[in-house]
């Protein structure tokens, strides 16, 4: 049944939205290859392998239809890496991020975390000392016509990219004065930004939530940038948007108390 | 009163004016889904004949509840489902035989206005909120909201159509202040009142794109009902319909409608009895491509098979075509990839850009997917029906339909109520 009438807003699905980031995320892709390409071709041939493997998996386990979004994430988490990790690592936290951080909560949407933050979390936590890989203009430019495509849909939510652009760079200017927005200009920030902070299902899910959370978010990255190897780094950004995306839901509750005492005093005045 | 929304549905879509057609309906239908909550007796037997005004049945608990013919003809067909529920009343058309009621006790008390709108059915026209019941016989309303207003794409023009009925509607408004100690309000758009204000009568205009015209809205924004509050809403053609028994002492079954939708050329009006057959109402319209019809707006419609009793809406859906040219390779790719029947809430900031009540709309559609009904009820669902969740759930990407769970979640809560 069609329902889609020409001036009405998009009925989305969970494939035309696993499709849309997808678009969102190949001229990310496309760039990573065409820089380096001898380094990323075969993590990320694997870790395609991997994140259309697992959710074959679930779904076959629980007689659910396929579902396309392991992918997506398996995409995000090899842009993301470090340069130099060993394949097995990544198979491992790849595996590590996709089944608990999604798949045992159920389909996509039923949990609160992102796979590839989860799975980005584990390869730091477990394998400490690799270094960020460093990242050009070209890349930046690729990942911010992501987040482009993403807010344009309504997919990413505007309130929680203007907050975490608050929650950095207000204490950045703070400490560093202009010189210190040049942390901002990396690749792996943004992506992090549109990909894993910005992910909905991880995000809060109230307006004022979204606020809250992204300005959290920006102002975690800022302060675990101080203590291990700089704002933008990638663990700063891995381990806030885990973090915040952790806290999200506690963000909402409290958002949901203030709403049902302003209903209950308006209800009473009325 | 006004209000004006910048939140909600960026449509085109306009009201429909202009010519009224009269397709010839063969069968109408009551239909026991239109009244939840309700357990019905029927009065009278297969192969009767029955004229307008007639009683069809009793709610069992309310018997003074009717539910009236709203075409003369021969009872052609009593549909029942599990446990003898009953699902329809069909009536073949014909003839024009038509019930009068004594309208003049009616005007001399209050008791005799409720006990004439109860018999002619007129009070079915009624929905209760919280719950979206038929109200108790014997309850008073804290307020009554008249929706003289529909931002529904597609929707007939309310406007339009009260210009040619004013006395009546006037007439029937008037009538509502005998049921409420209350305020009633008018609910219309941002123009010159409809009705001529008396008494308790109070004009509230909105304006802004859909939900700006449904009830859940200006109920949200004016009173909002609770388990404390008890507000009755009803629609601008079921109050011109309460005038016009008043003044003829015969009841109005016919209602304007609009037909619509992407599977037809142009939309058009038409005047039909309520419950009318739906491949009745479309047939000569022209250019109706065989698709499915649903009763309702394209947003809220339901596939049905006759009118549902509030629906002043036919919409006329697309065609799913899986191999047409036109569509673009990844398109047909994606169609083919099977998508899930429902999924889980995606929470999207869409959903706060479409919904103008001060309720948080993921944490409440996530509490009505999972059943978790006391937080839906903290939430705030007892302000809603099923039509202010139906842009949510075209906009939500689980393809879940939150009102069918809203309406589970409204029956077990008002069974809780009454315990």
């Amino acid at each position: 049944m069609n329902r889609q009438m020409k001036d009405m807003p998009r009925r989305w699905d969970s494939n035309s939205m696993m499709f849309a980031a997808g678009v969102a995320l190949l001229p990310a892709v496309g760039v990573a290859i065409a820089e380096r390409f001898s380094t990323i071709a075969l993590p990320l041939l694997l870790a395609l392998g991997v994140g259309l493997a697992w959710p074959l998996v679930f779904a076959r386990l629980r007689g659910l239809p396929y579902r396309w979004d392991g992918a997506l994430m398996a995409a995000v988490f090899v842009l993301l890496l470090p340069a130099a990790v060993p394949i097995w690592q990544i198979g491992l936290a790849l595996s590590f991020g996709l089944v608990f951080g999604d798949l045992i909560f159920g389909e996509r949407g039923r949990s609160f975390l992102n796979p590839a933050t989860v799975g980005l979390a584990f390869l730091l936590f477990s394998f400490p000392g690799t270094a960020s890989e460093p990242t050009g203009l070209i890349a930046t430019i690729a990942a911010a016509v992501g987040g482009a495509i993403l807010l344009g849909l309504g997919l990413l939510s505007w309130r929680v990219v203007v907050a975490f652009a608050i929650g950095i760079t207000v204490p950045l200017l703070w400490l560093g004065g202009i010189g210190g927005l040049g942390a901002l200009q990396n690749a792996s920030l943004l992506l992090g930004l549109v990909f894993l902070v910005g992910d909905p299902v991880a995000a809060a899910s109230t307006n004022a939530g979204r606020w809250v959370y992204g300005a959290l978010a920006g102002g975690l990255v800022f302060l675990l940038g101080q203590v291990g190897d700089g704002v933008g780094s990638l663990s700063s950004i891995v381990f806030a948007a885990l973090l915040a995306s952790i806290l999200a839901p506690l963000i909402d509750q409290i958002v949901i108390q203030f709403n049902i005492r302003r209903r209950a005093r308006r209800q009473a005045n009325v | 009163m006004q209000f004006t929304f910048r939140k909600g549905l960026k449509t085109n879509s306009k009201c429909i004016g202009g010519s009224i057609k009269e397709p010839s309906v063969q069968t109408v239908a009551l239909l026991g889904a239109d009244y939840p909550g309700v357990v019905f007796d029927l009065t009278v037997a297969e192969g009767e004949k029955v004229a307008v005004g007639q009683t069809l049945c009793v709610d069992r608990h309310r018997s003074e509840i009717a539910f009236v013919a709203s075409a003369a003809g021969r009872v052609s067909d009593i549909h029942q489902g599990p446990r003898r529920r009953l699902e329809a009343v069909e009536i073949a058309c014909e003839g024009e035989a038509e019930r009068t009621f004594d309208v003049g006790a009616a005007s001399q008390n209050h008791e005799n206005l409720r006990e004439l709108l109860l018999k002619s059915g007129a009070w079915t026209g009624f929905r209760t909120r919280p719950f979206g019941y038929i109200p108790d016989p014997t309850s008073r309303p804290q307020a009554i909201f008249v929706t003289a207003t529909d931002t529904n794409p597609l929707a007939p023009d309310p406007v339009e159509i009260l210009a040619s009925h004013a006395e009546l509607f006037q007439r029937g408004a008037e009538a509502l202040l005998h049921l409420t100690n209350g305020p009633v309000y008018i609910c219309q758009p941002a123009i010159a009142p409809l009705v001529s204000v008396v008494d308790r009568m109070q004009i509230a205009t909105f304006s802004g794109p859909h939900p700006a015209g449904l009830a859940g809205t200006h109920i949200h924004h004016v009173m909002p009902a609770s388990n404390k509050r008890q507000v009755w809403q009803i629609g601008y053609q079921e109050v011109v319909a309460i005038g016009h028994l008043l003044e003829t002492g015969r009841i109005m079954a016919r209602r304007i409608v609009s037909v619509g939708g992407p599977g037809l050329s142009d939309p058009a009006l038409v005047e039909v009895s309520l419950g009318a057959k739906l491949s009745d109402i479309v047939q000569g319209l022209g250019n109706v491509e065989p698709t499915q019809l649903l009763s309702g707006t394209i947003l809220s419609g339901l596939q049905a098979e006759y009118l549902r009793r509030h629906d002043l809406q036919v919409t006329v859906t697309g065609q799913d075509r899986p191999d047409d040219l036109a569509r673009t390779f990844w398109q047909r790719l994606l169609g083919r990839t099977e998508t899930p029947p429902t999924g889980a809430t995606i929470p999207l900031e869409s959903f706060e850009r479409a919904f103008p009540m001060d309720l948080l709309p993921a944490p409440l559609l996530r509490a009505l997917a999972v059943g978790d009904v006391e937080t839906a009820e903290r939430l705030g669902c007892l302000e809603l029906l099923e039509d202010d969740l139906a842009l949510l759930s075209h906009l939500c990407p689980s393809g879940t339909d939150y009102g069918s769970l809203l309406r589970r979640a409204l029956d077990i809560l008002a069974k809780e109520q009454a315990a």
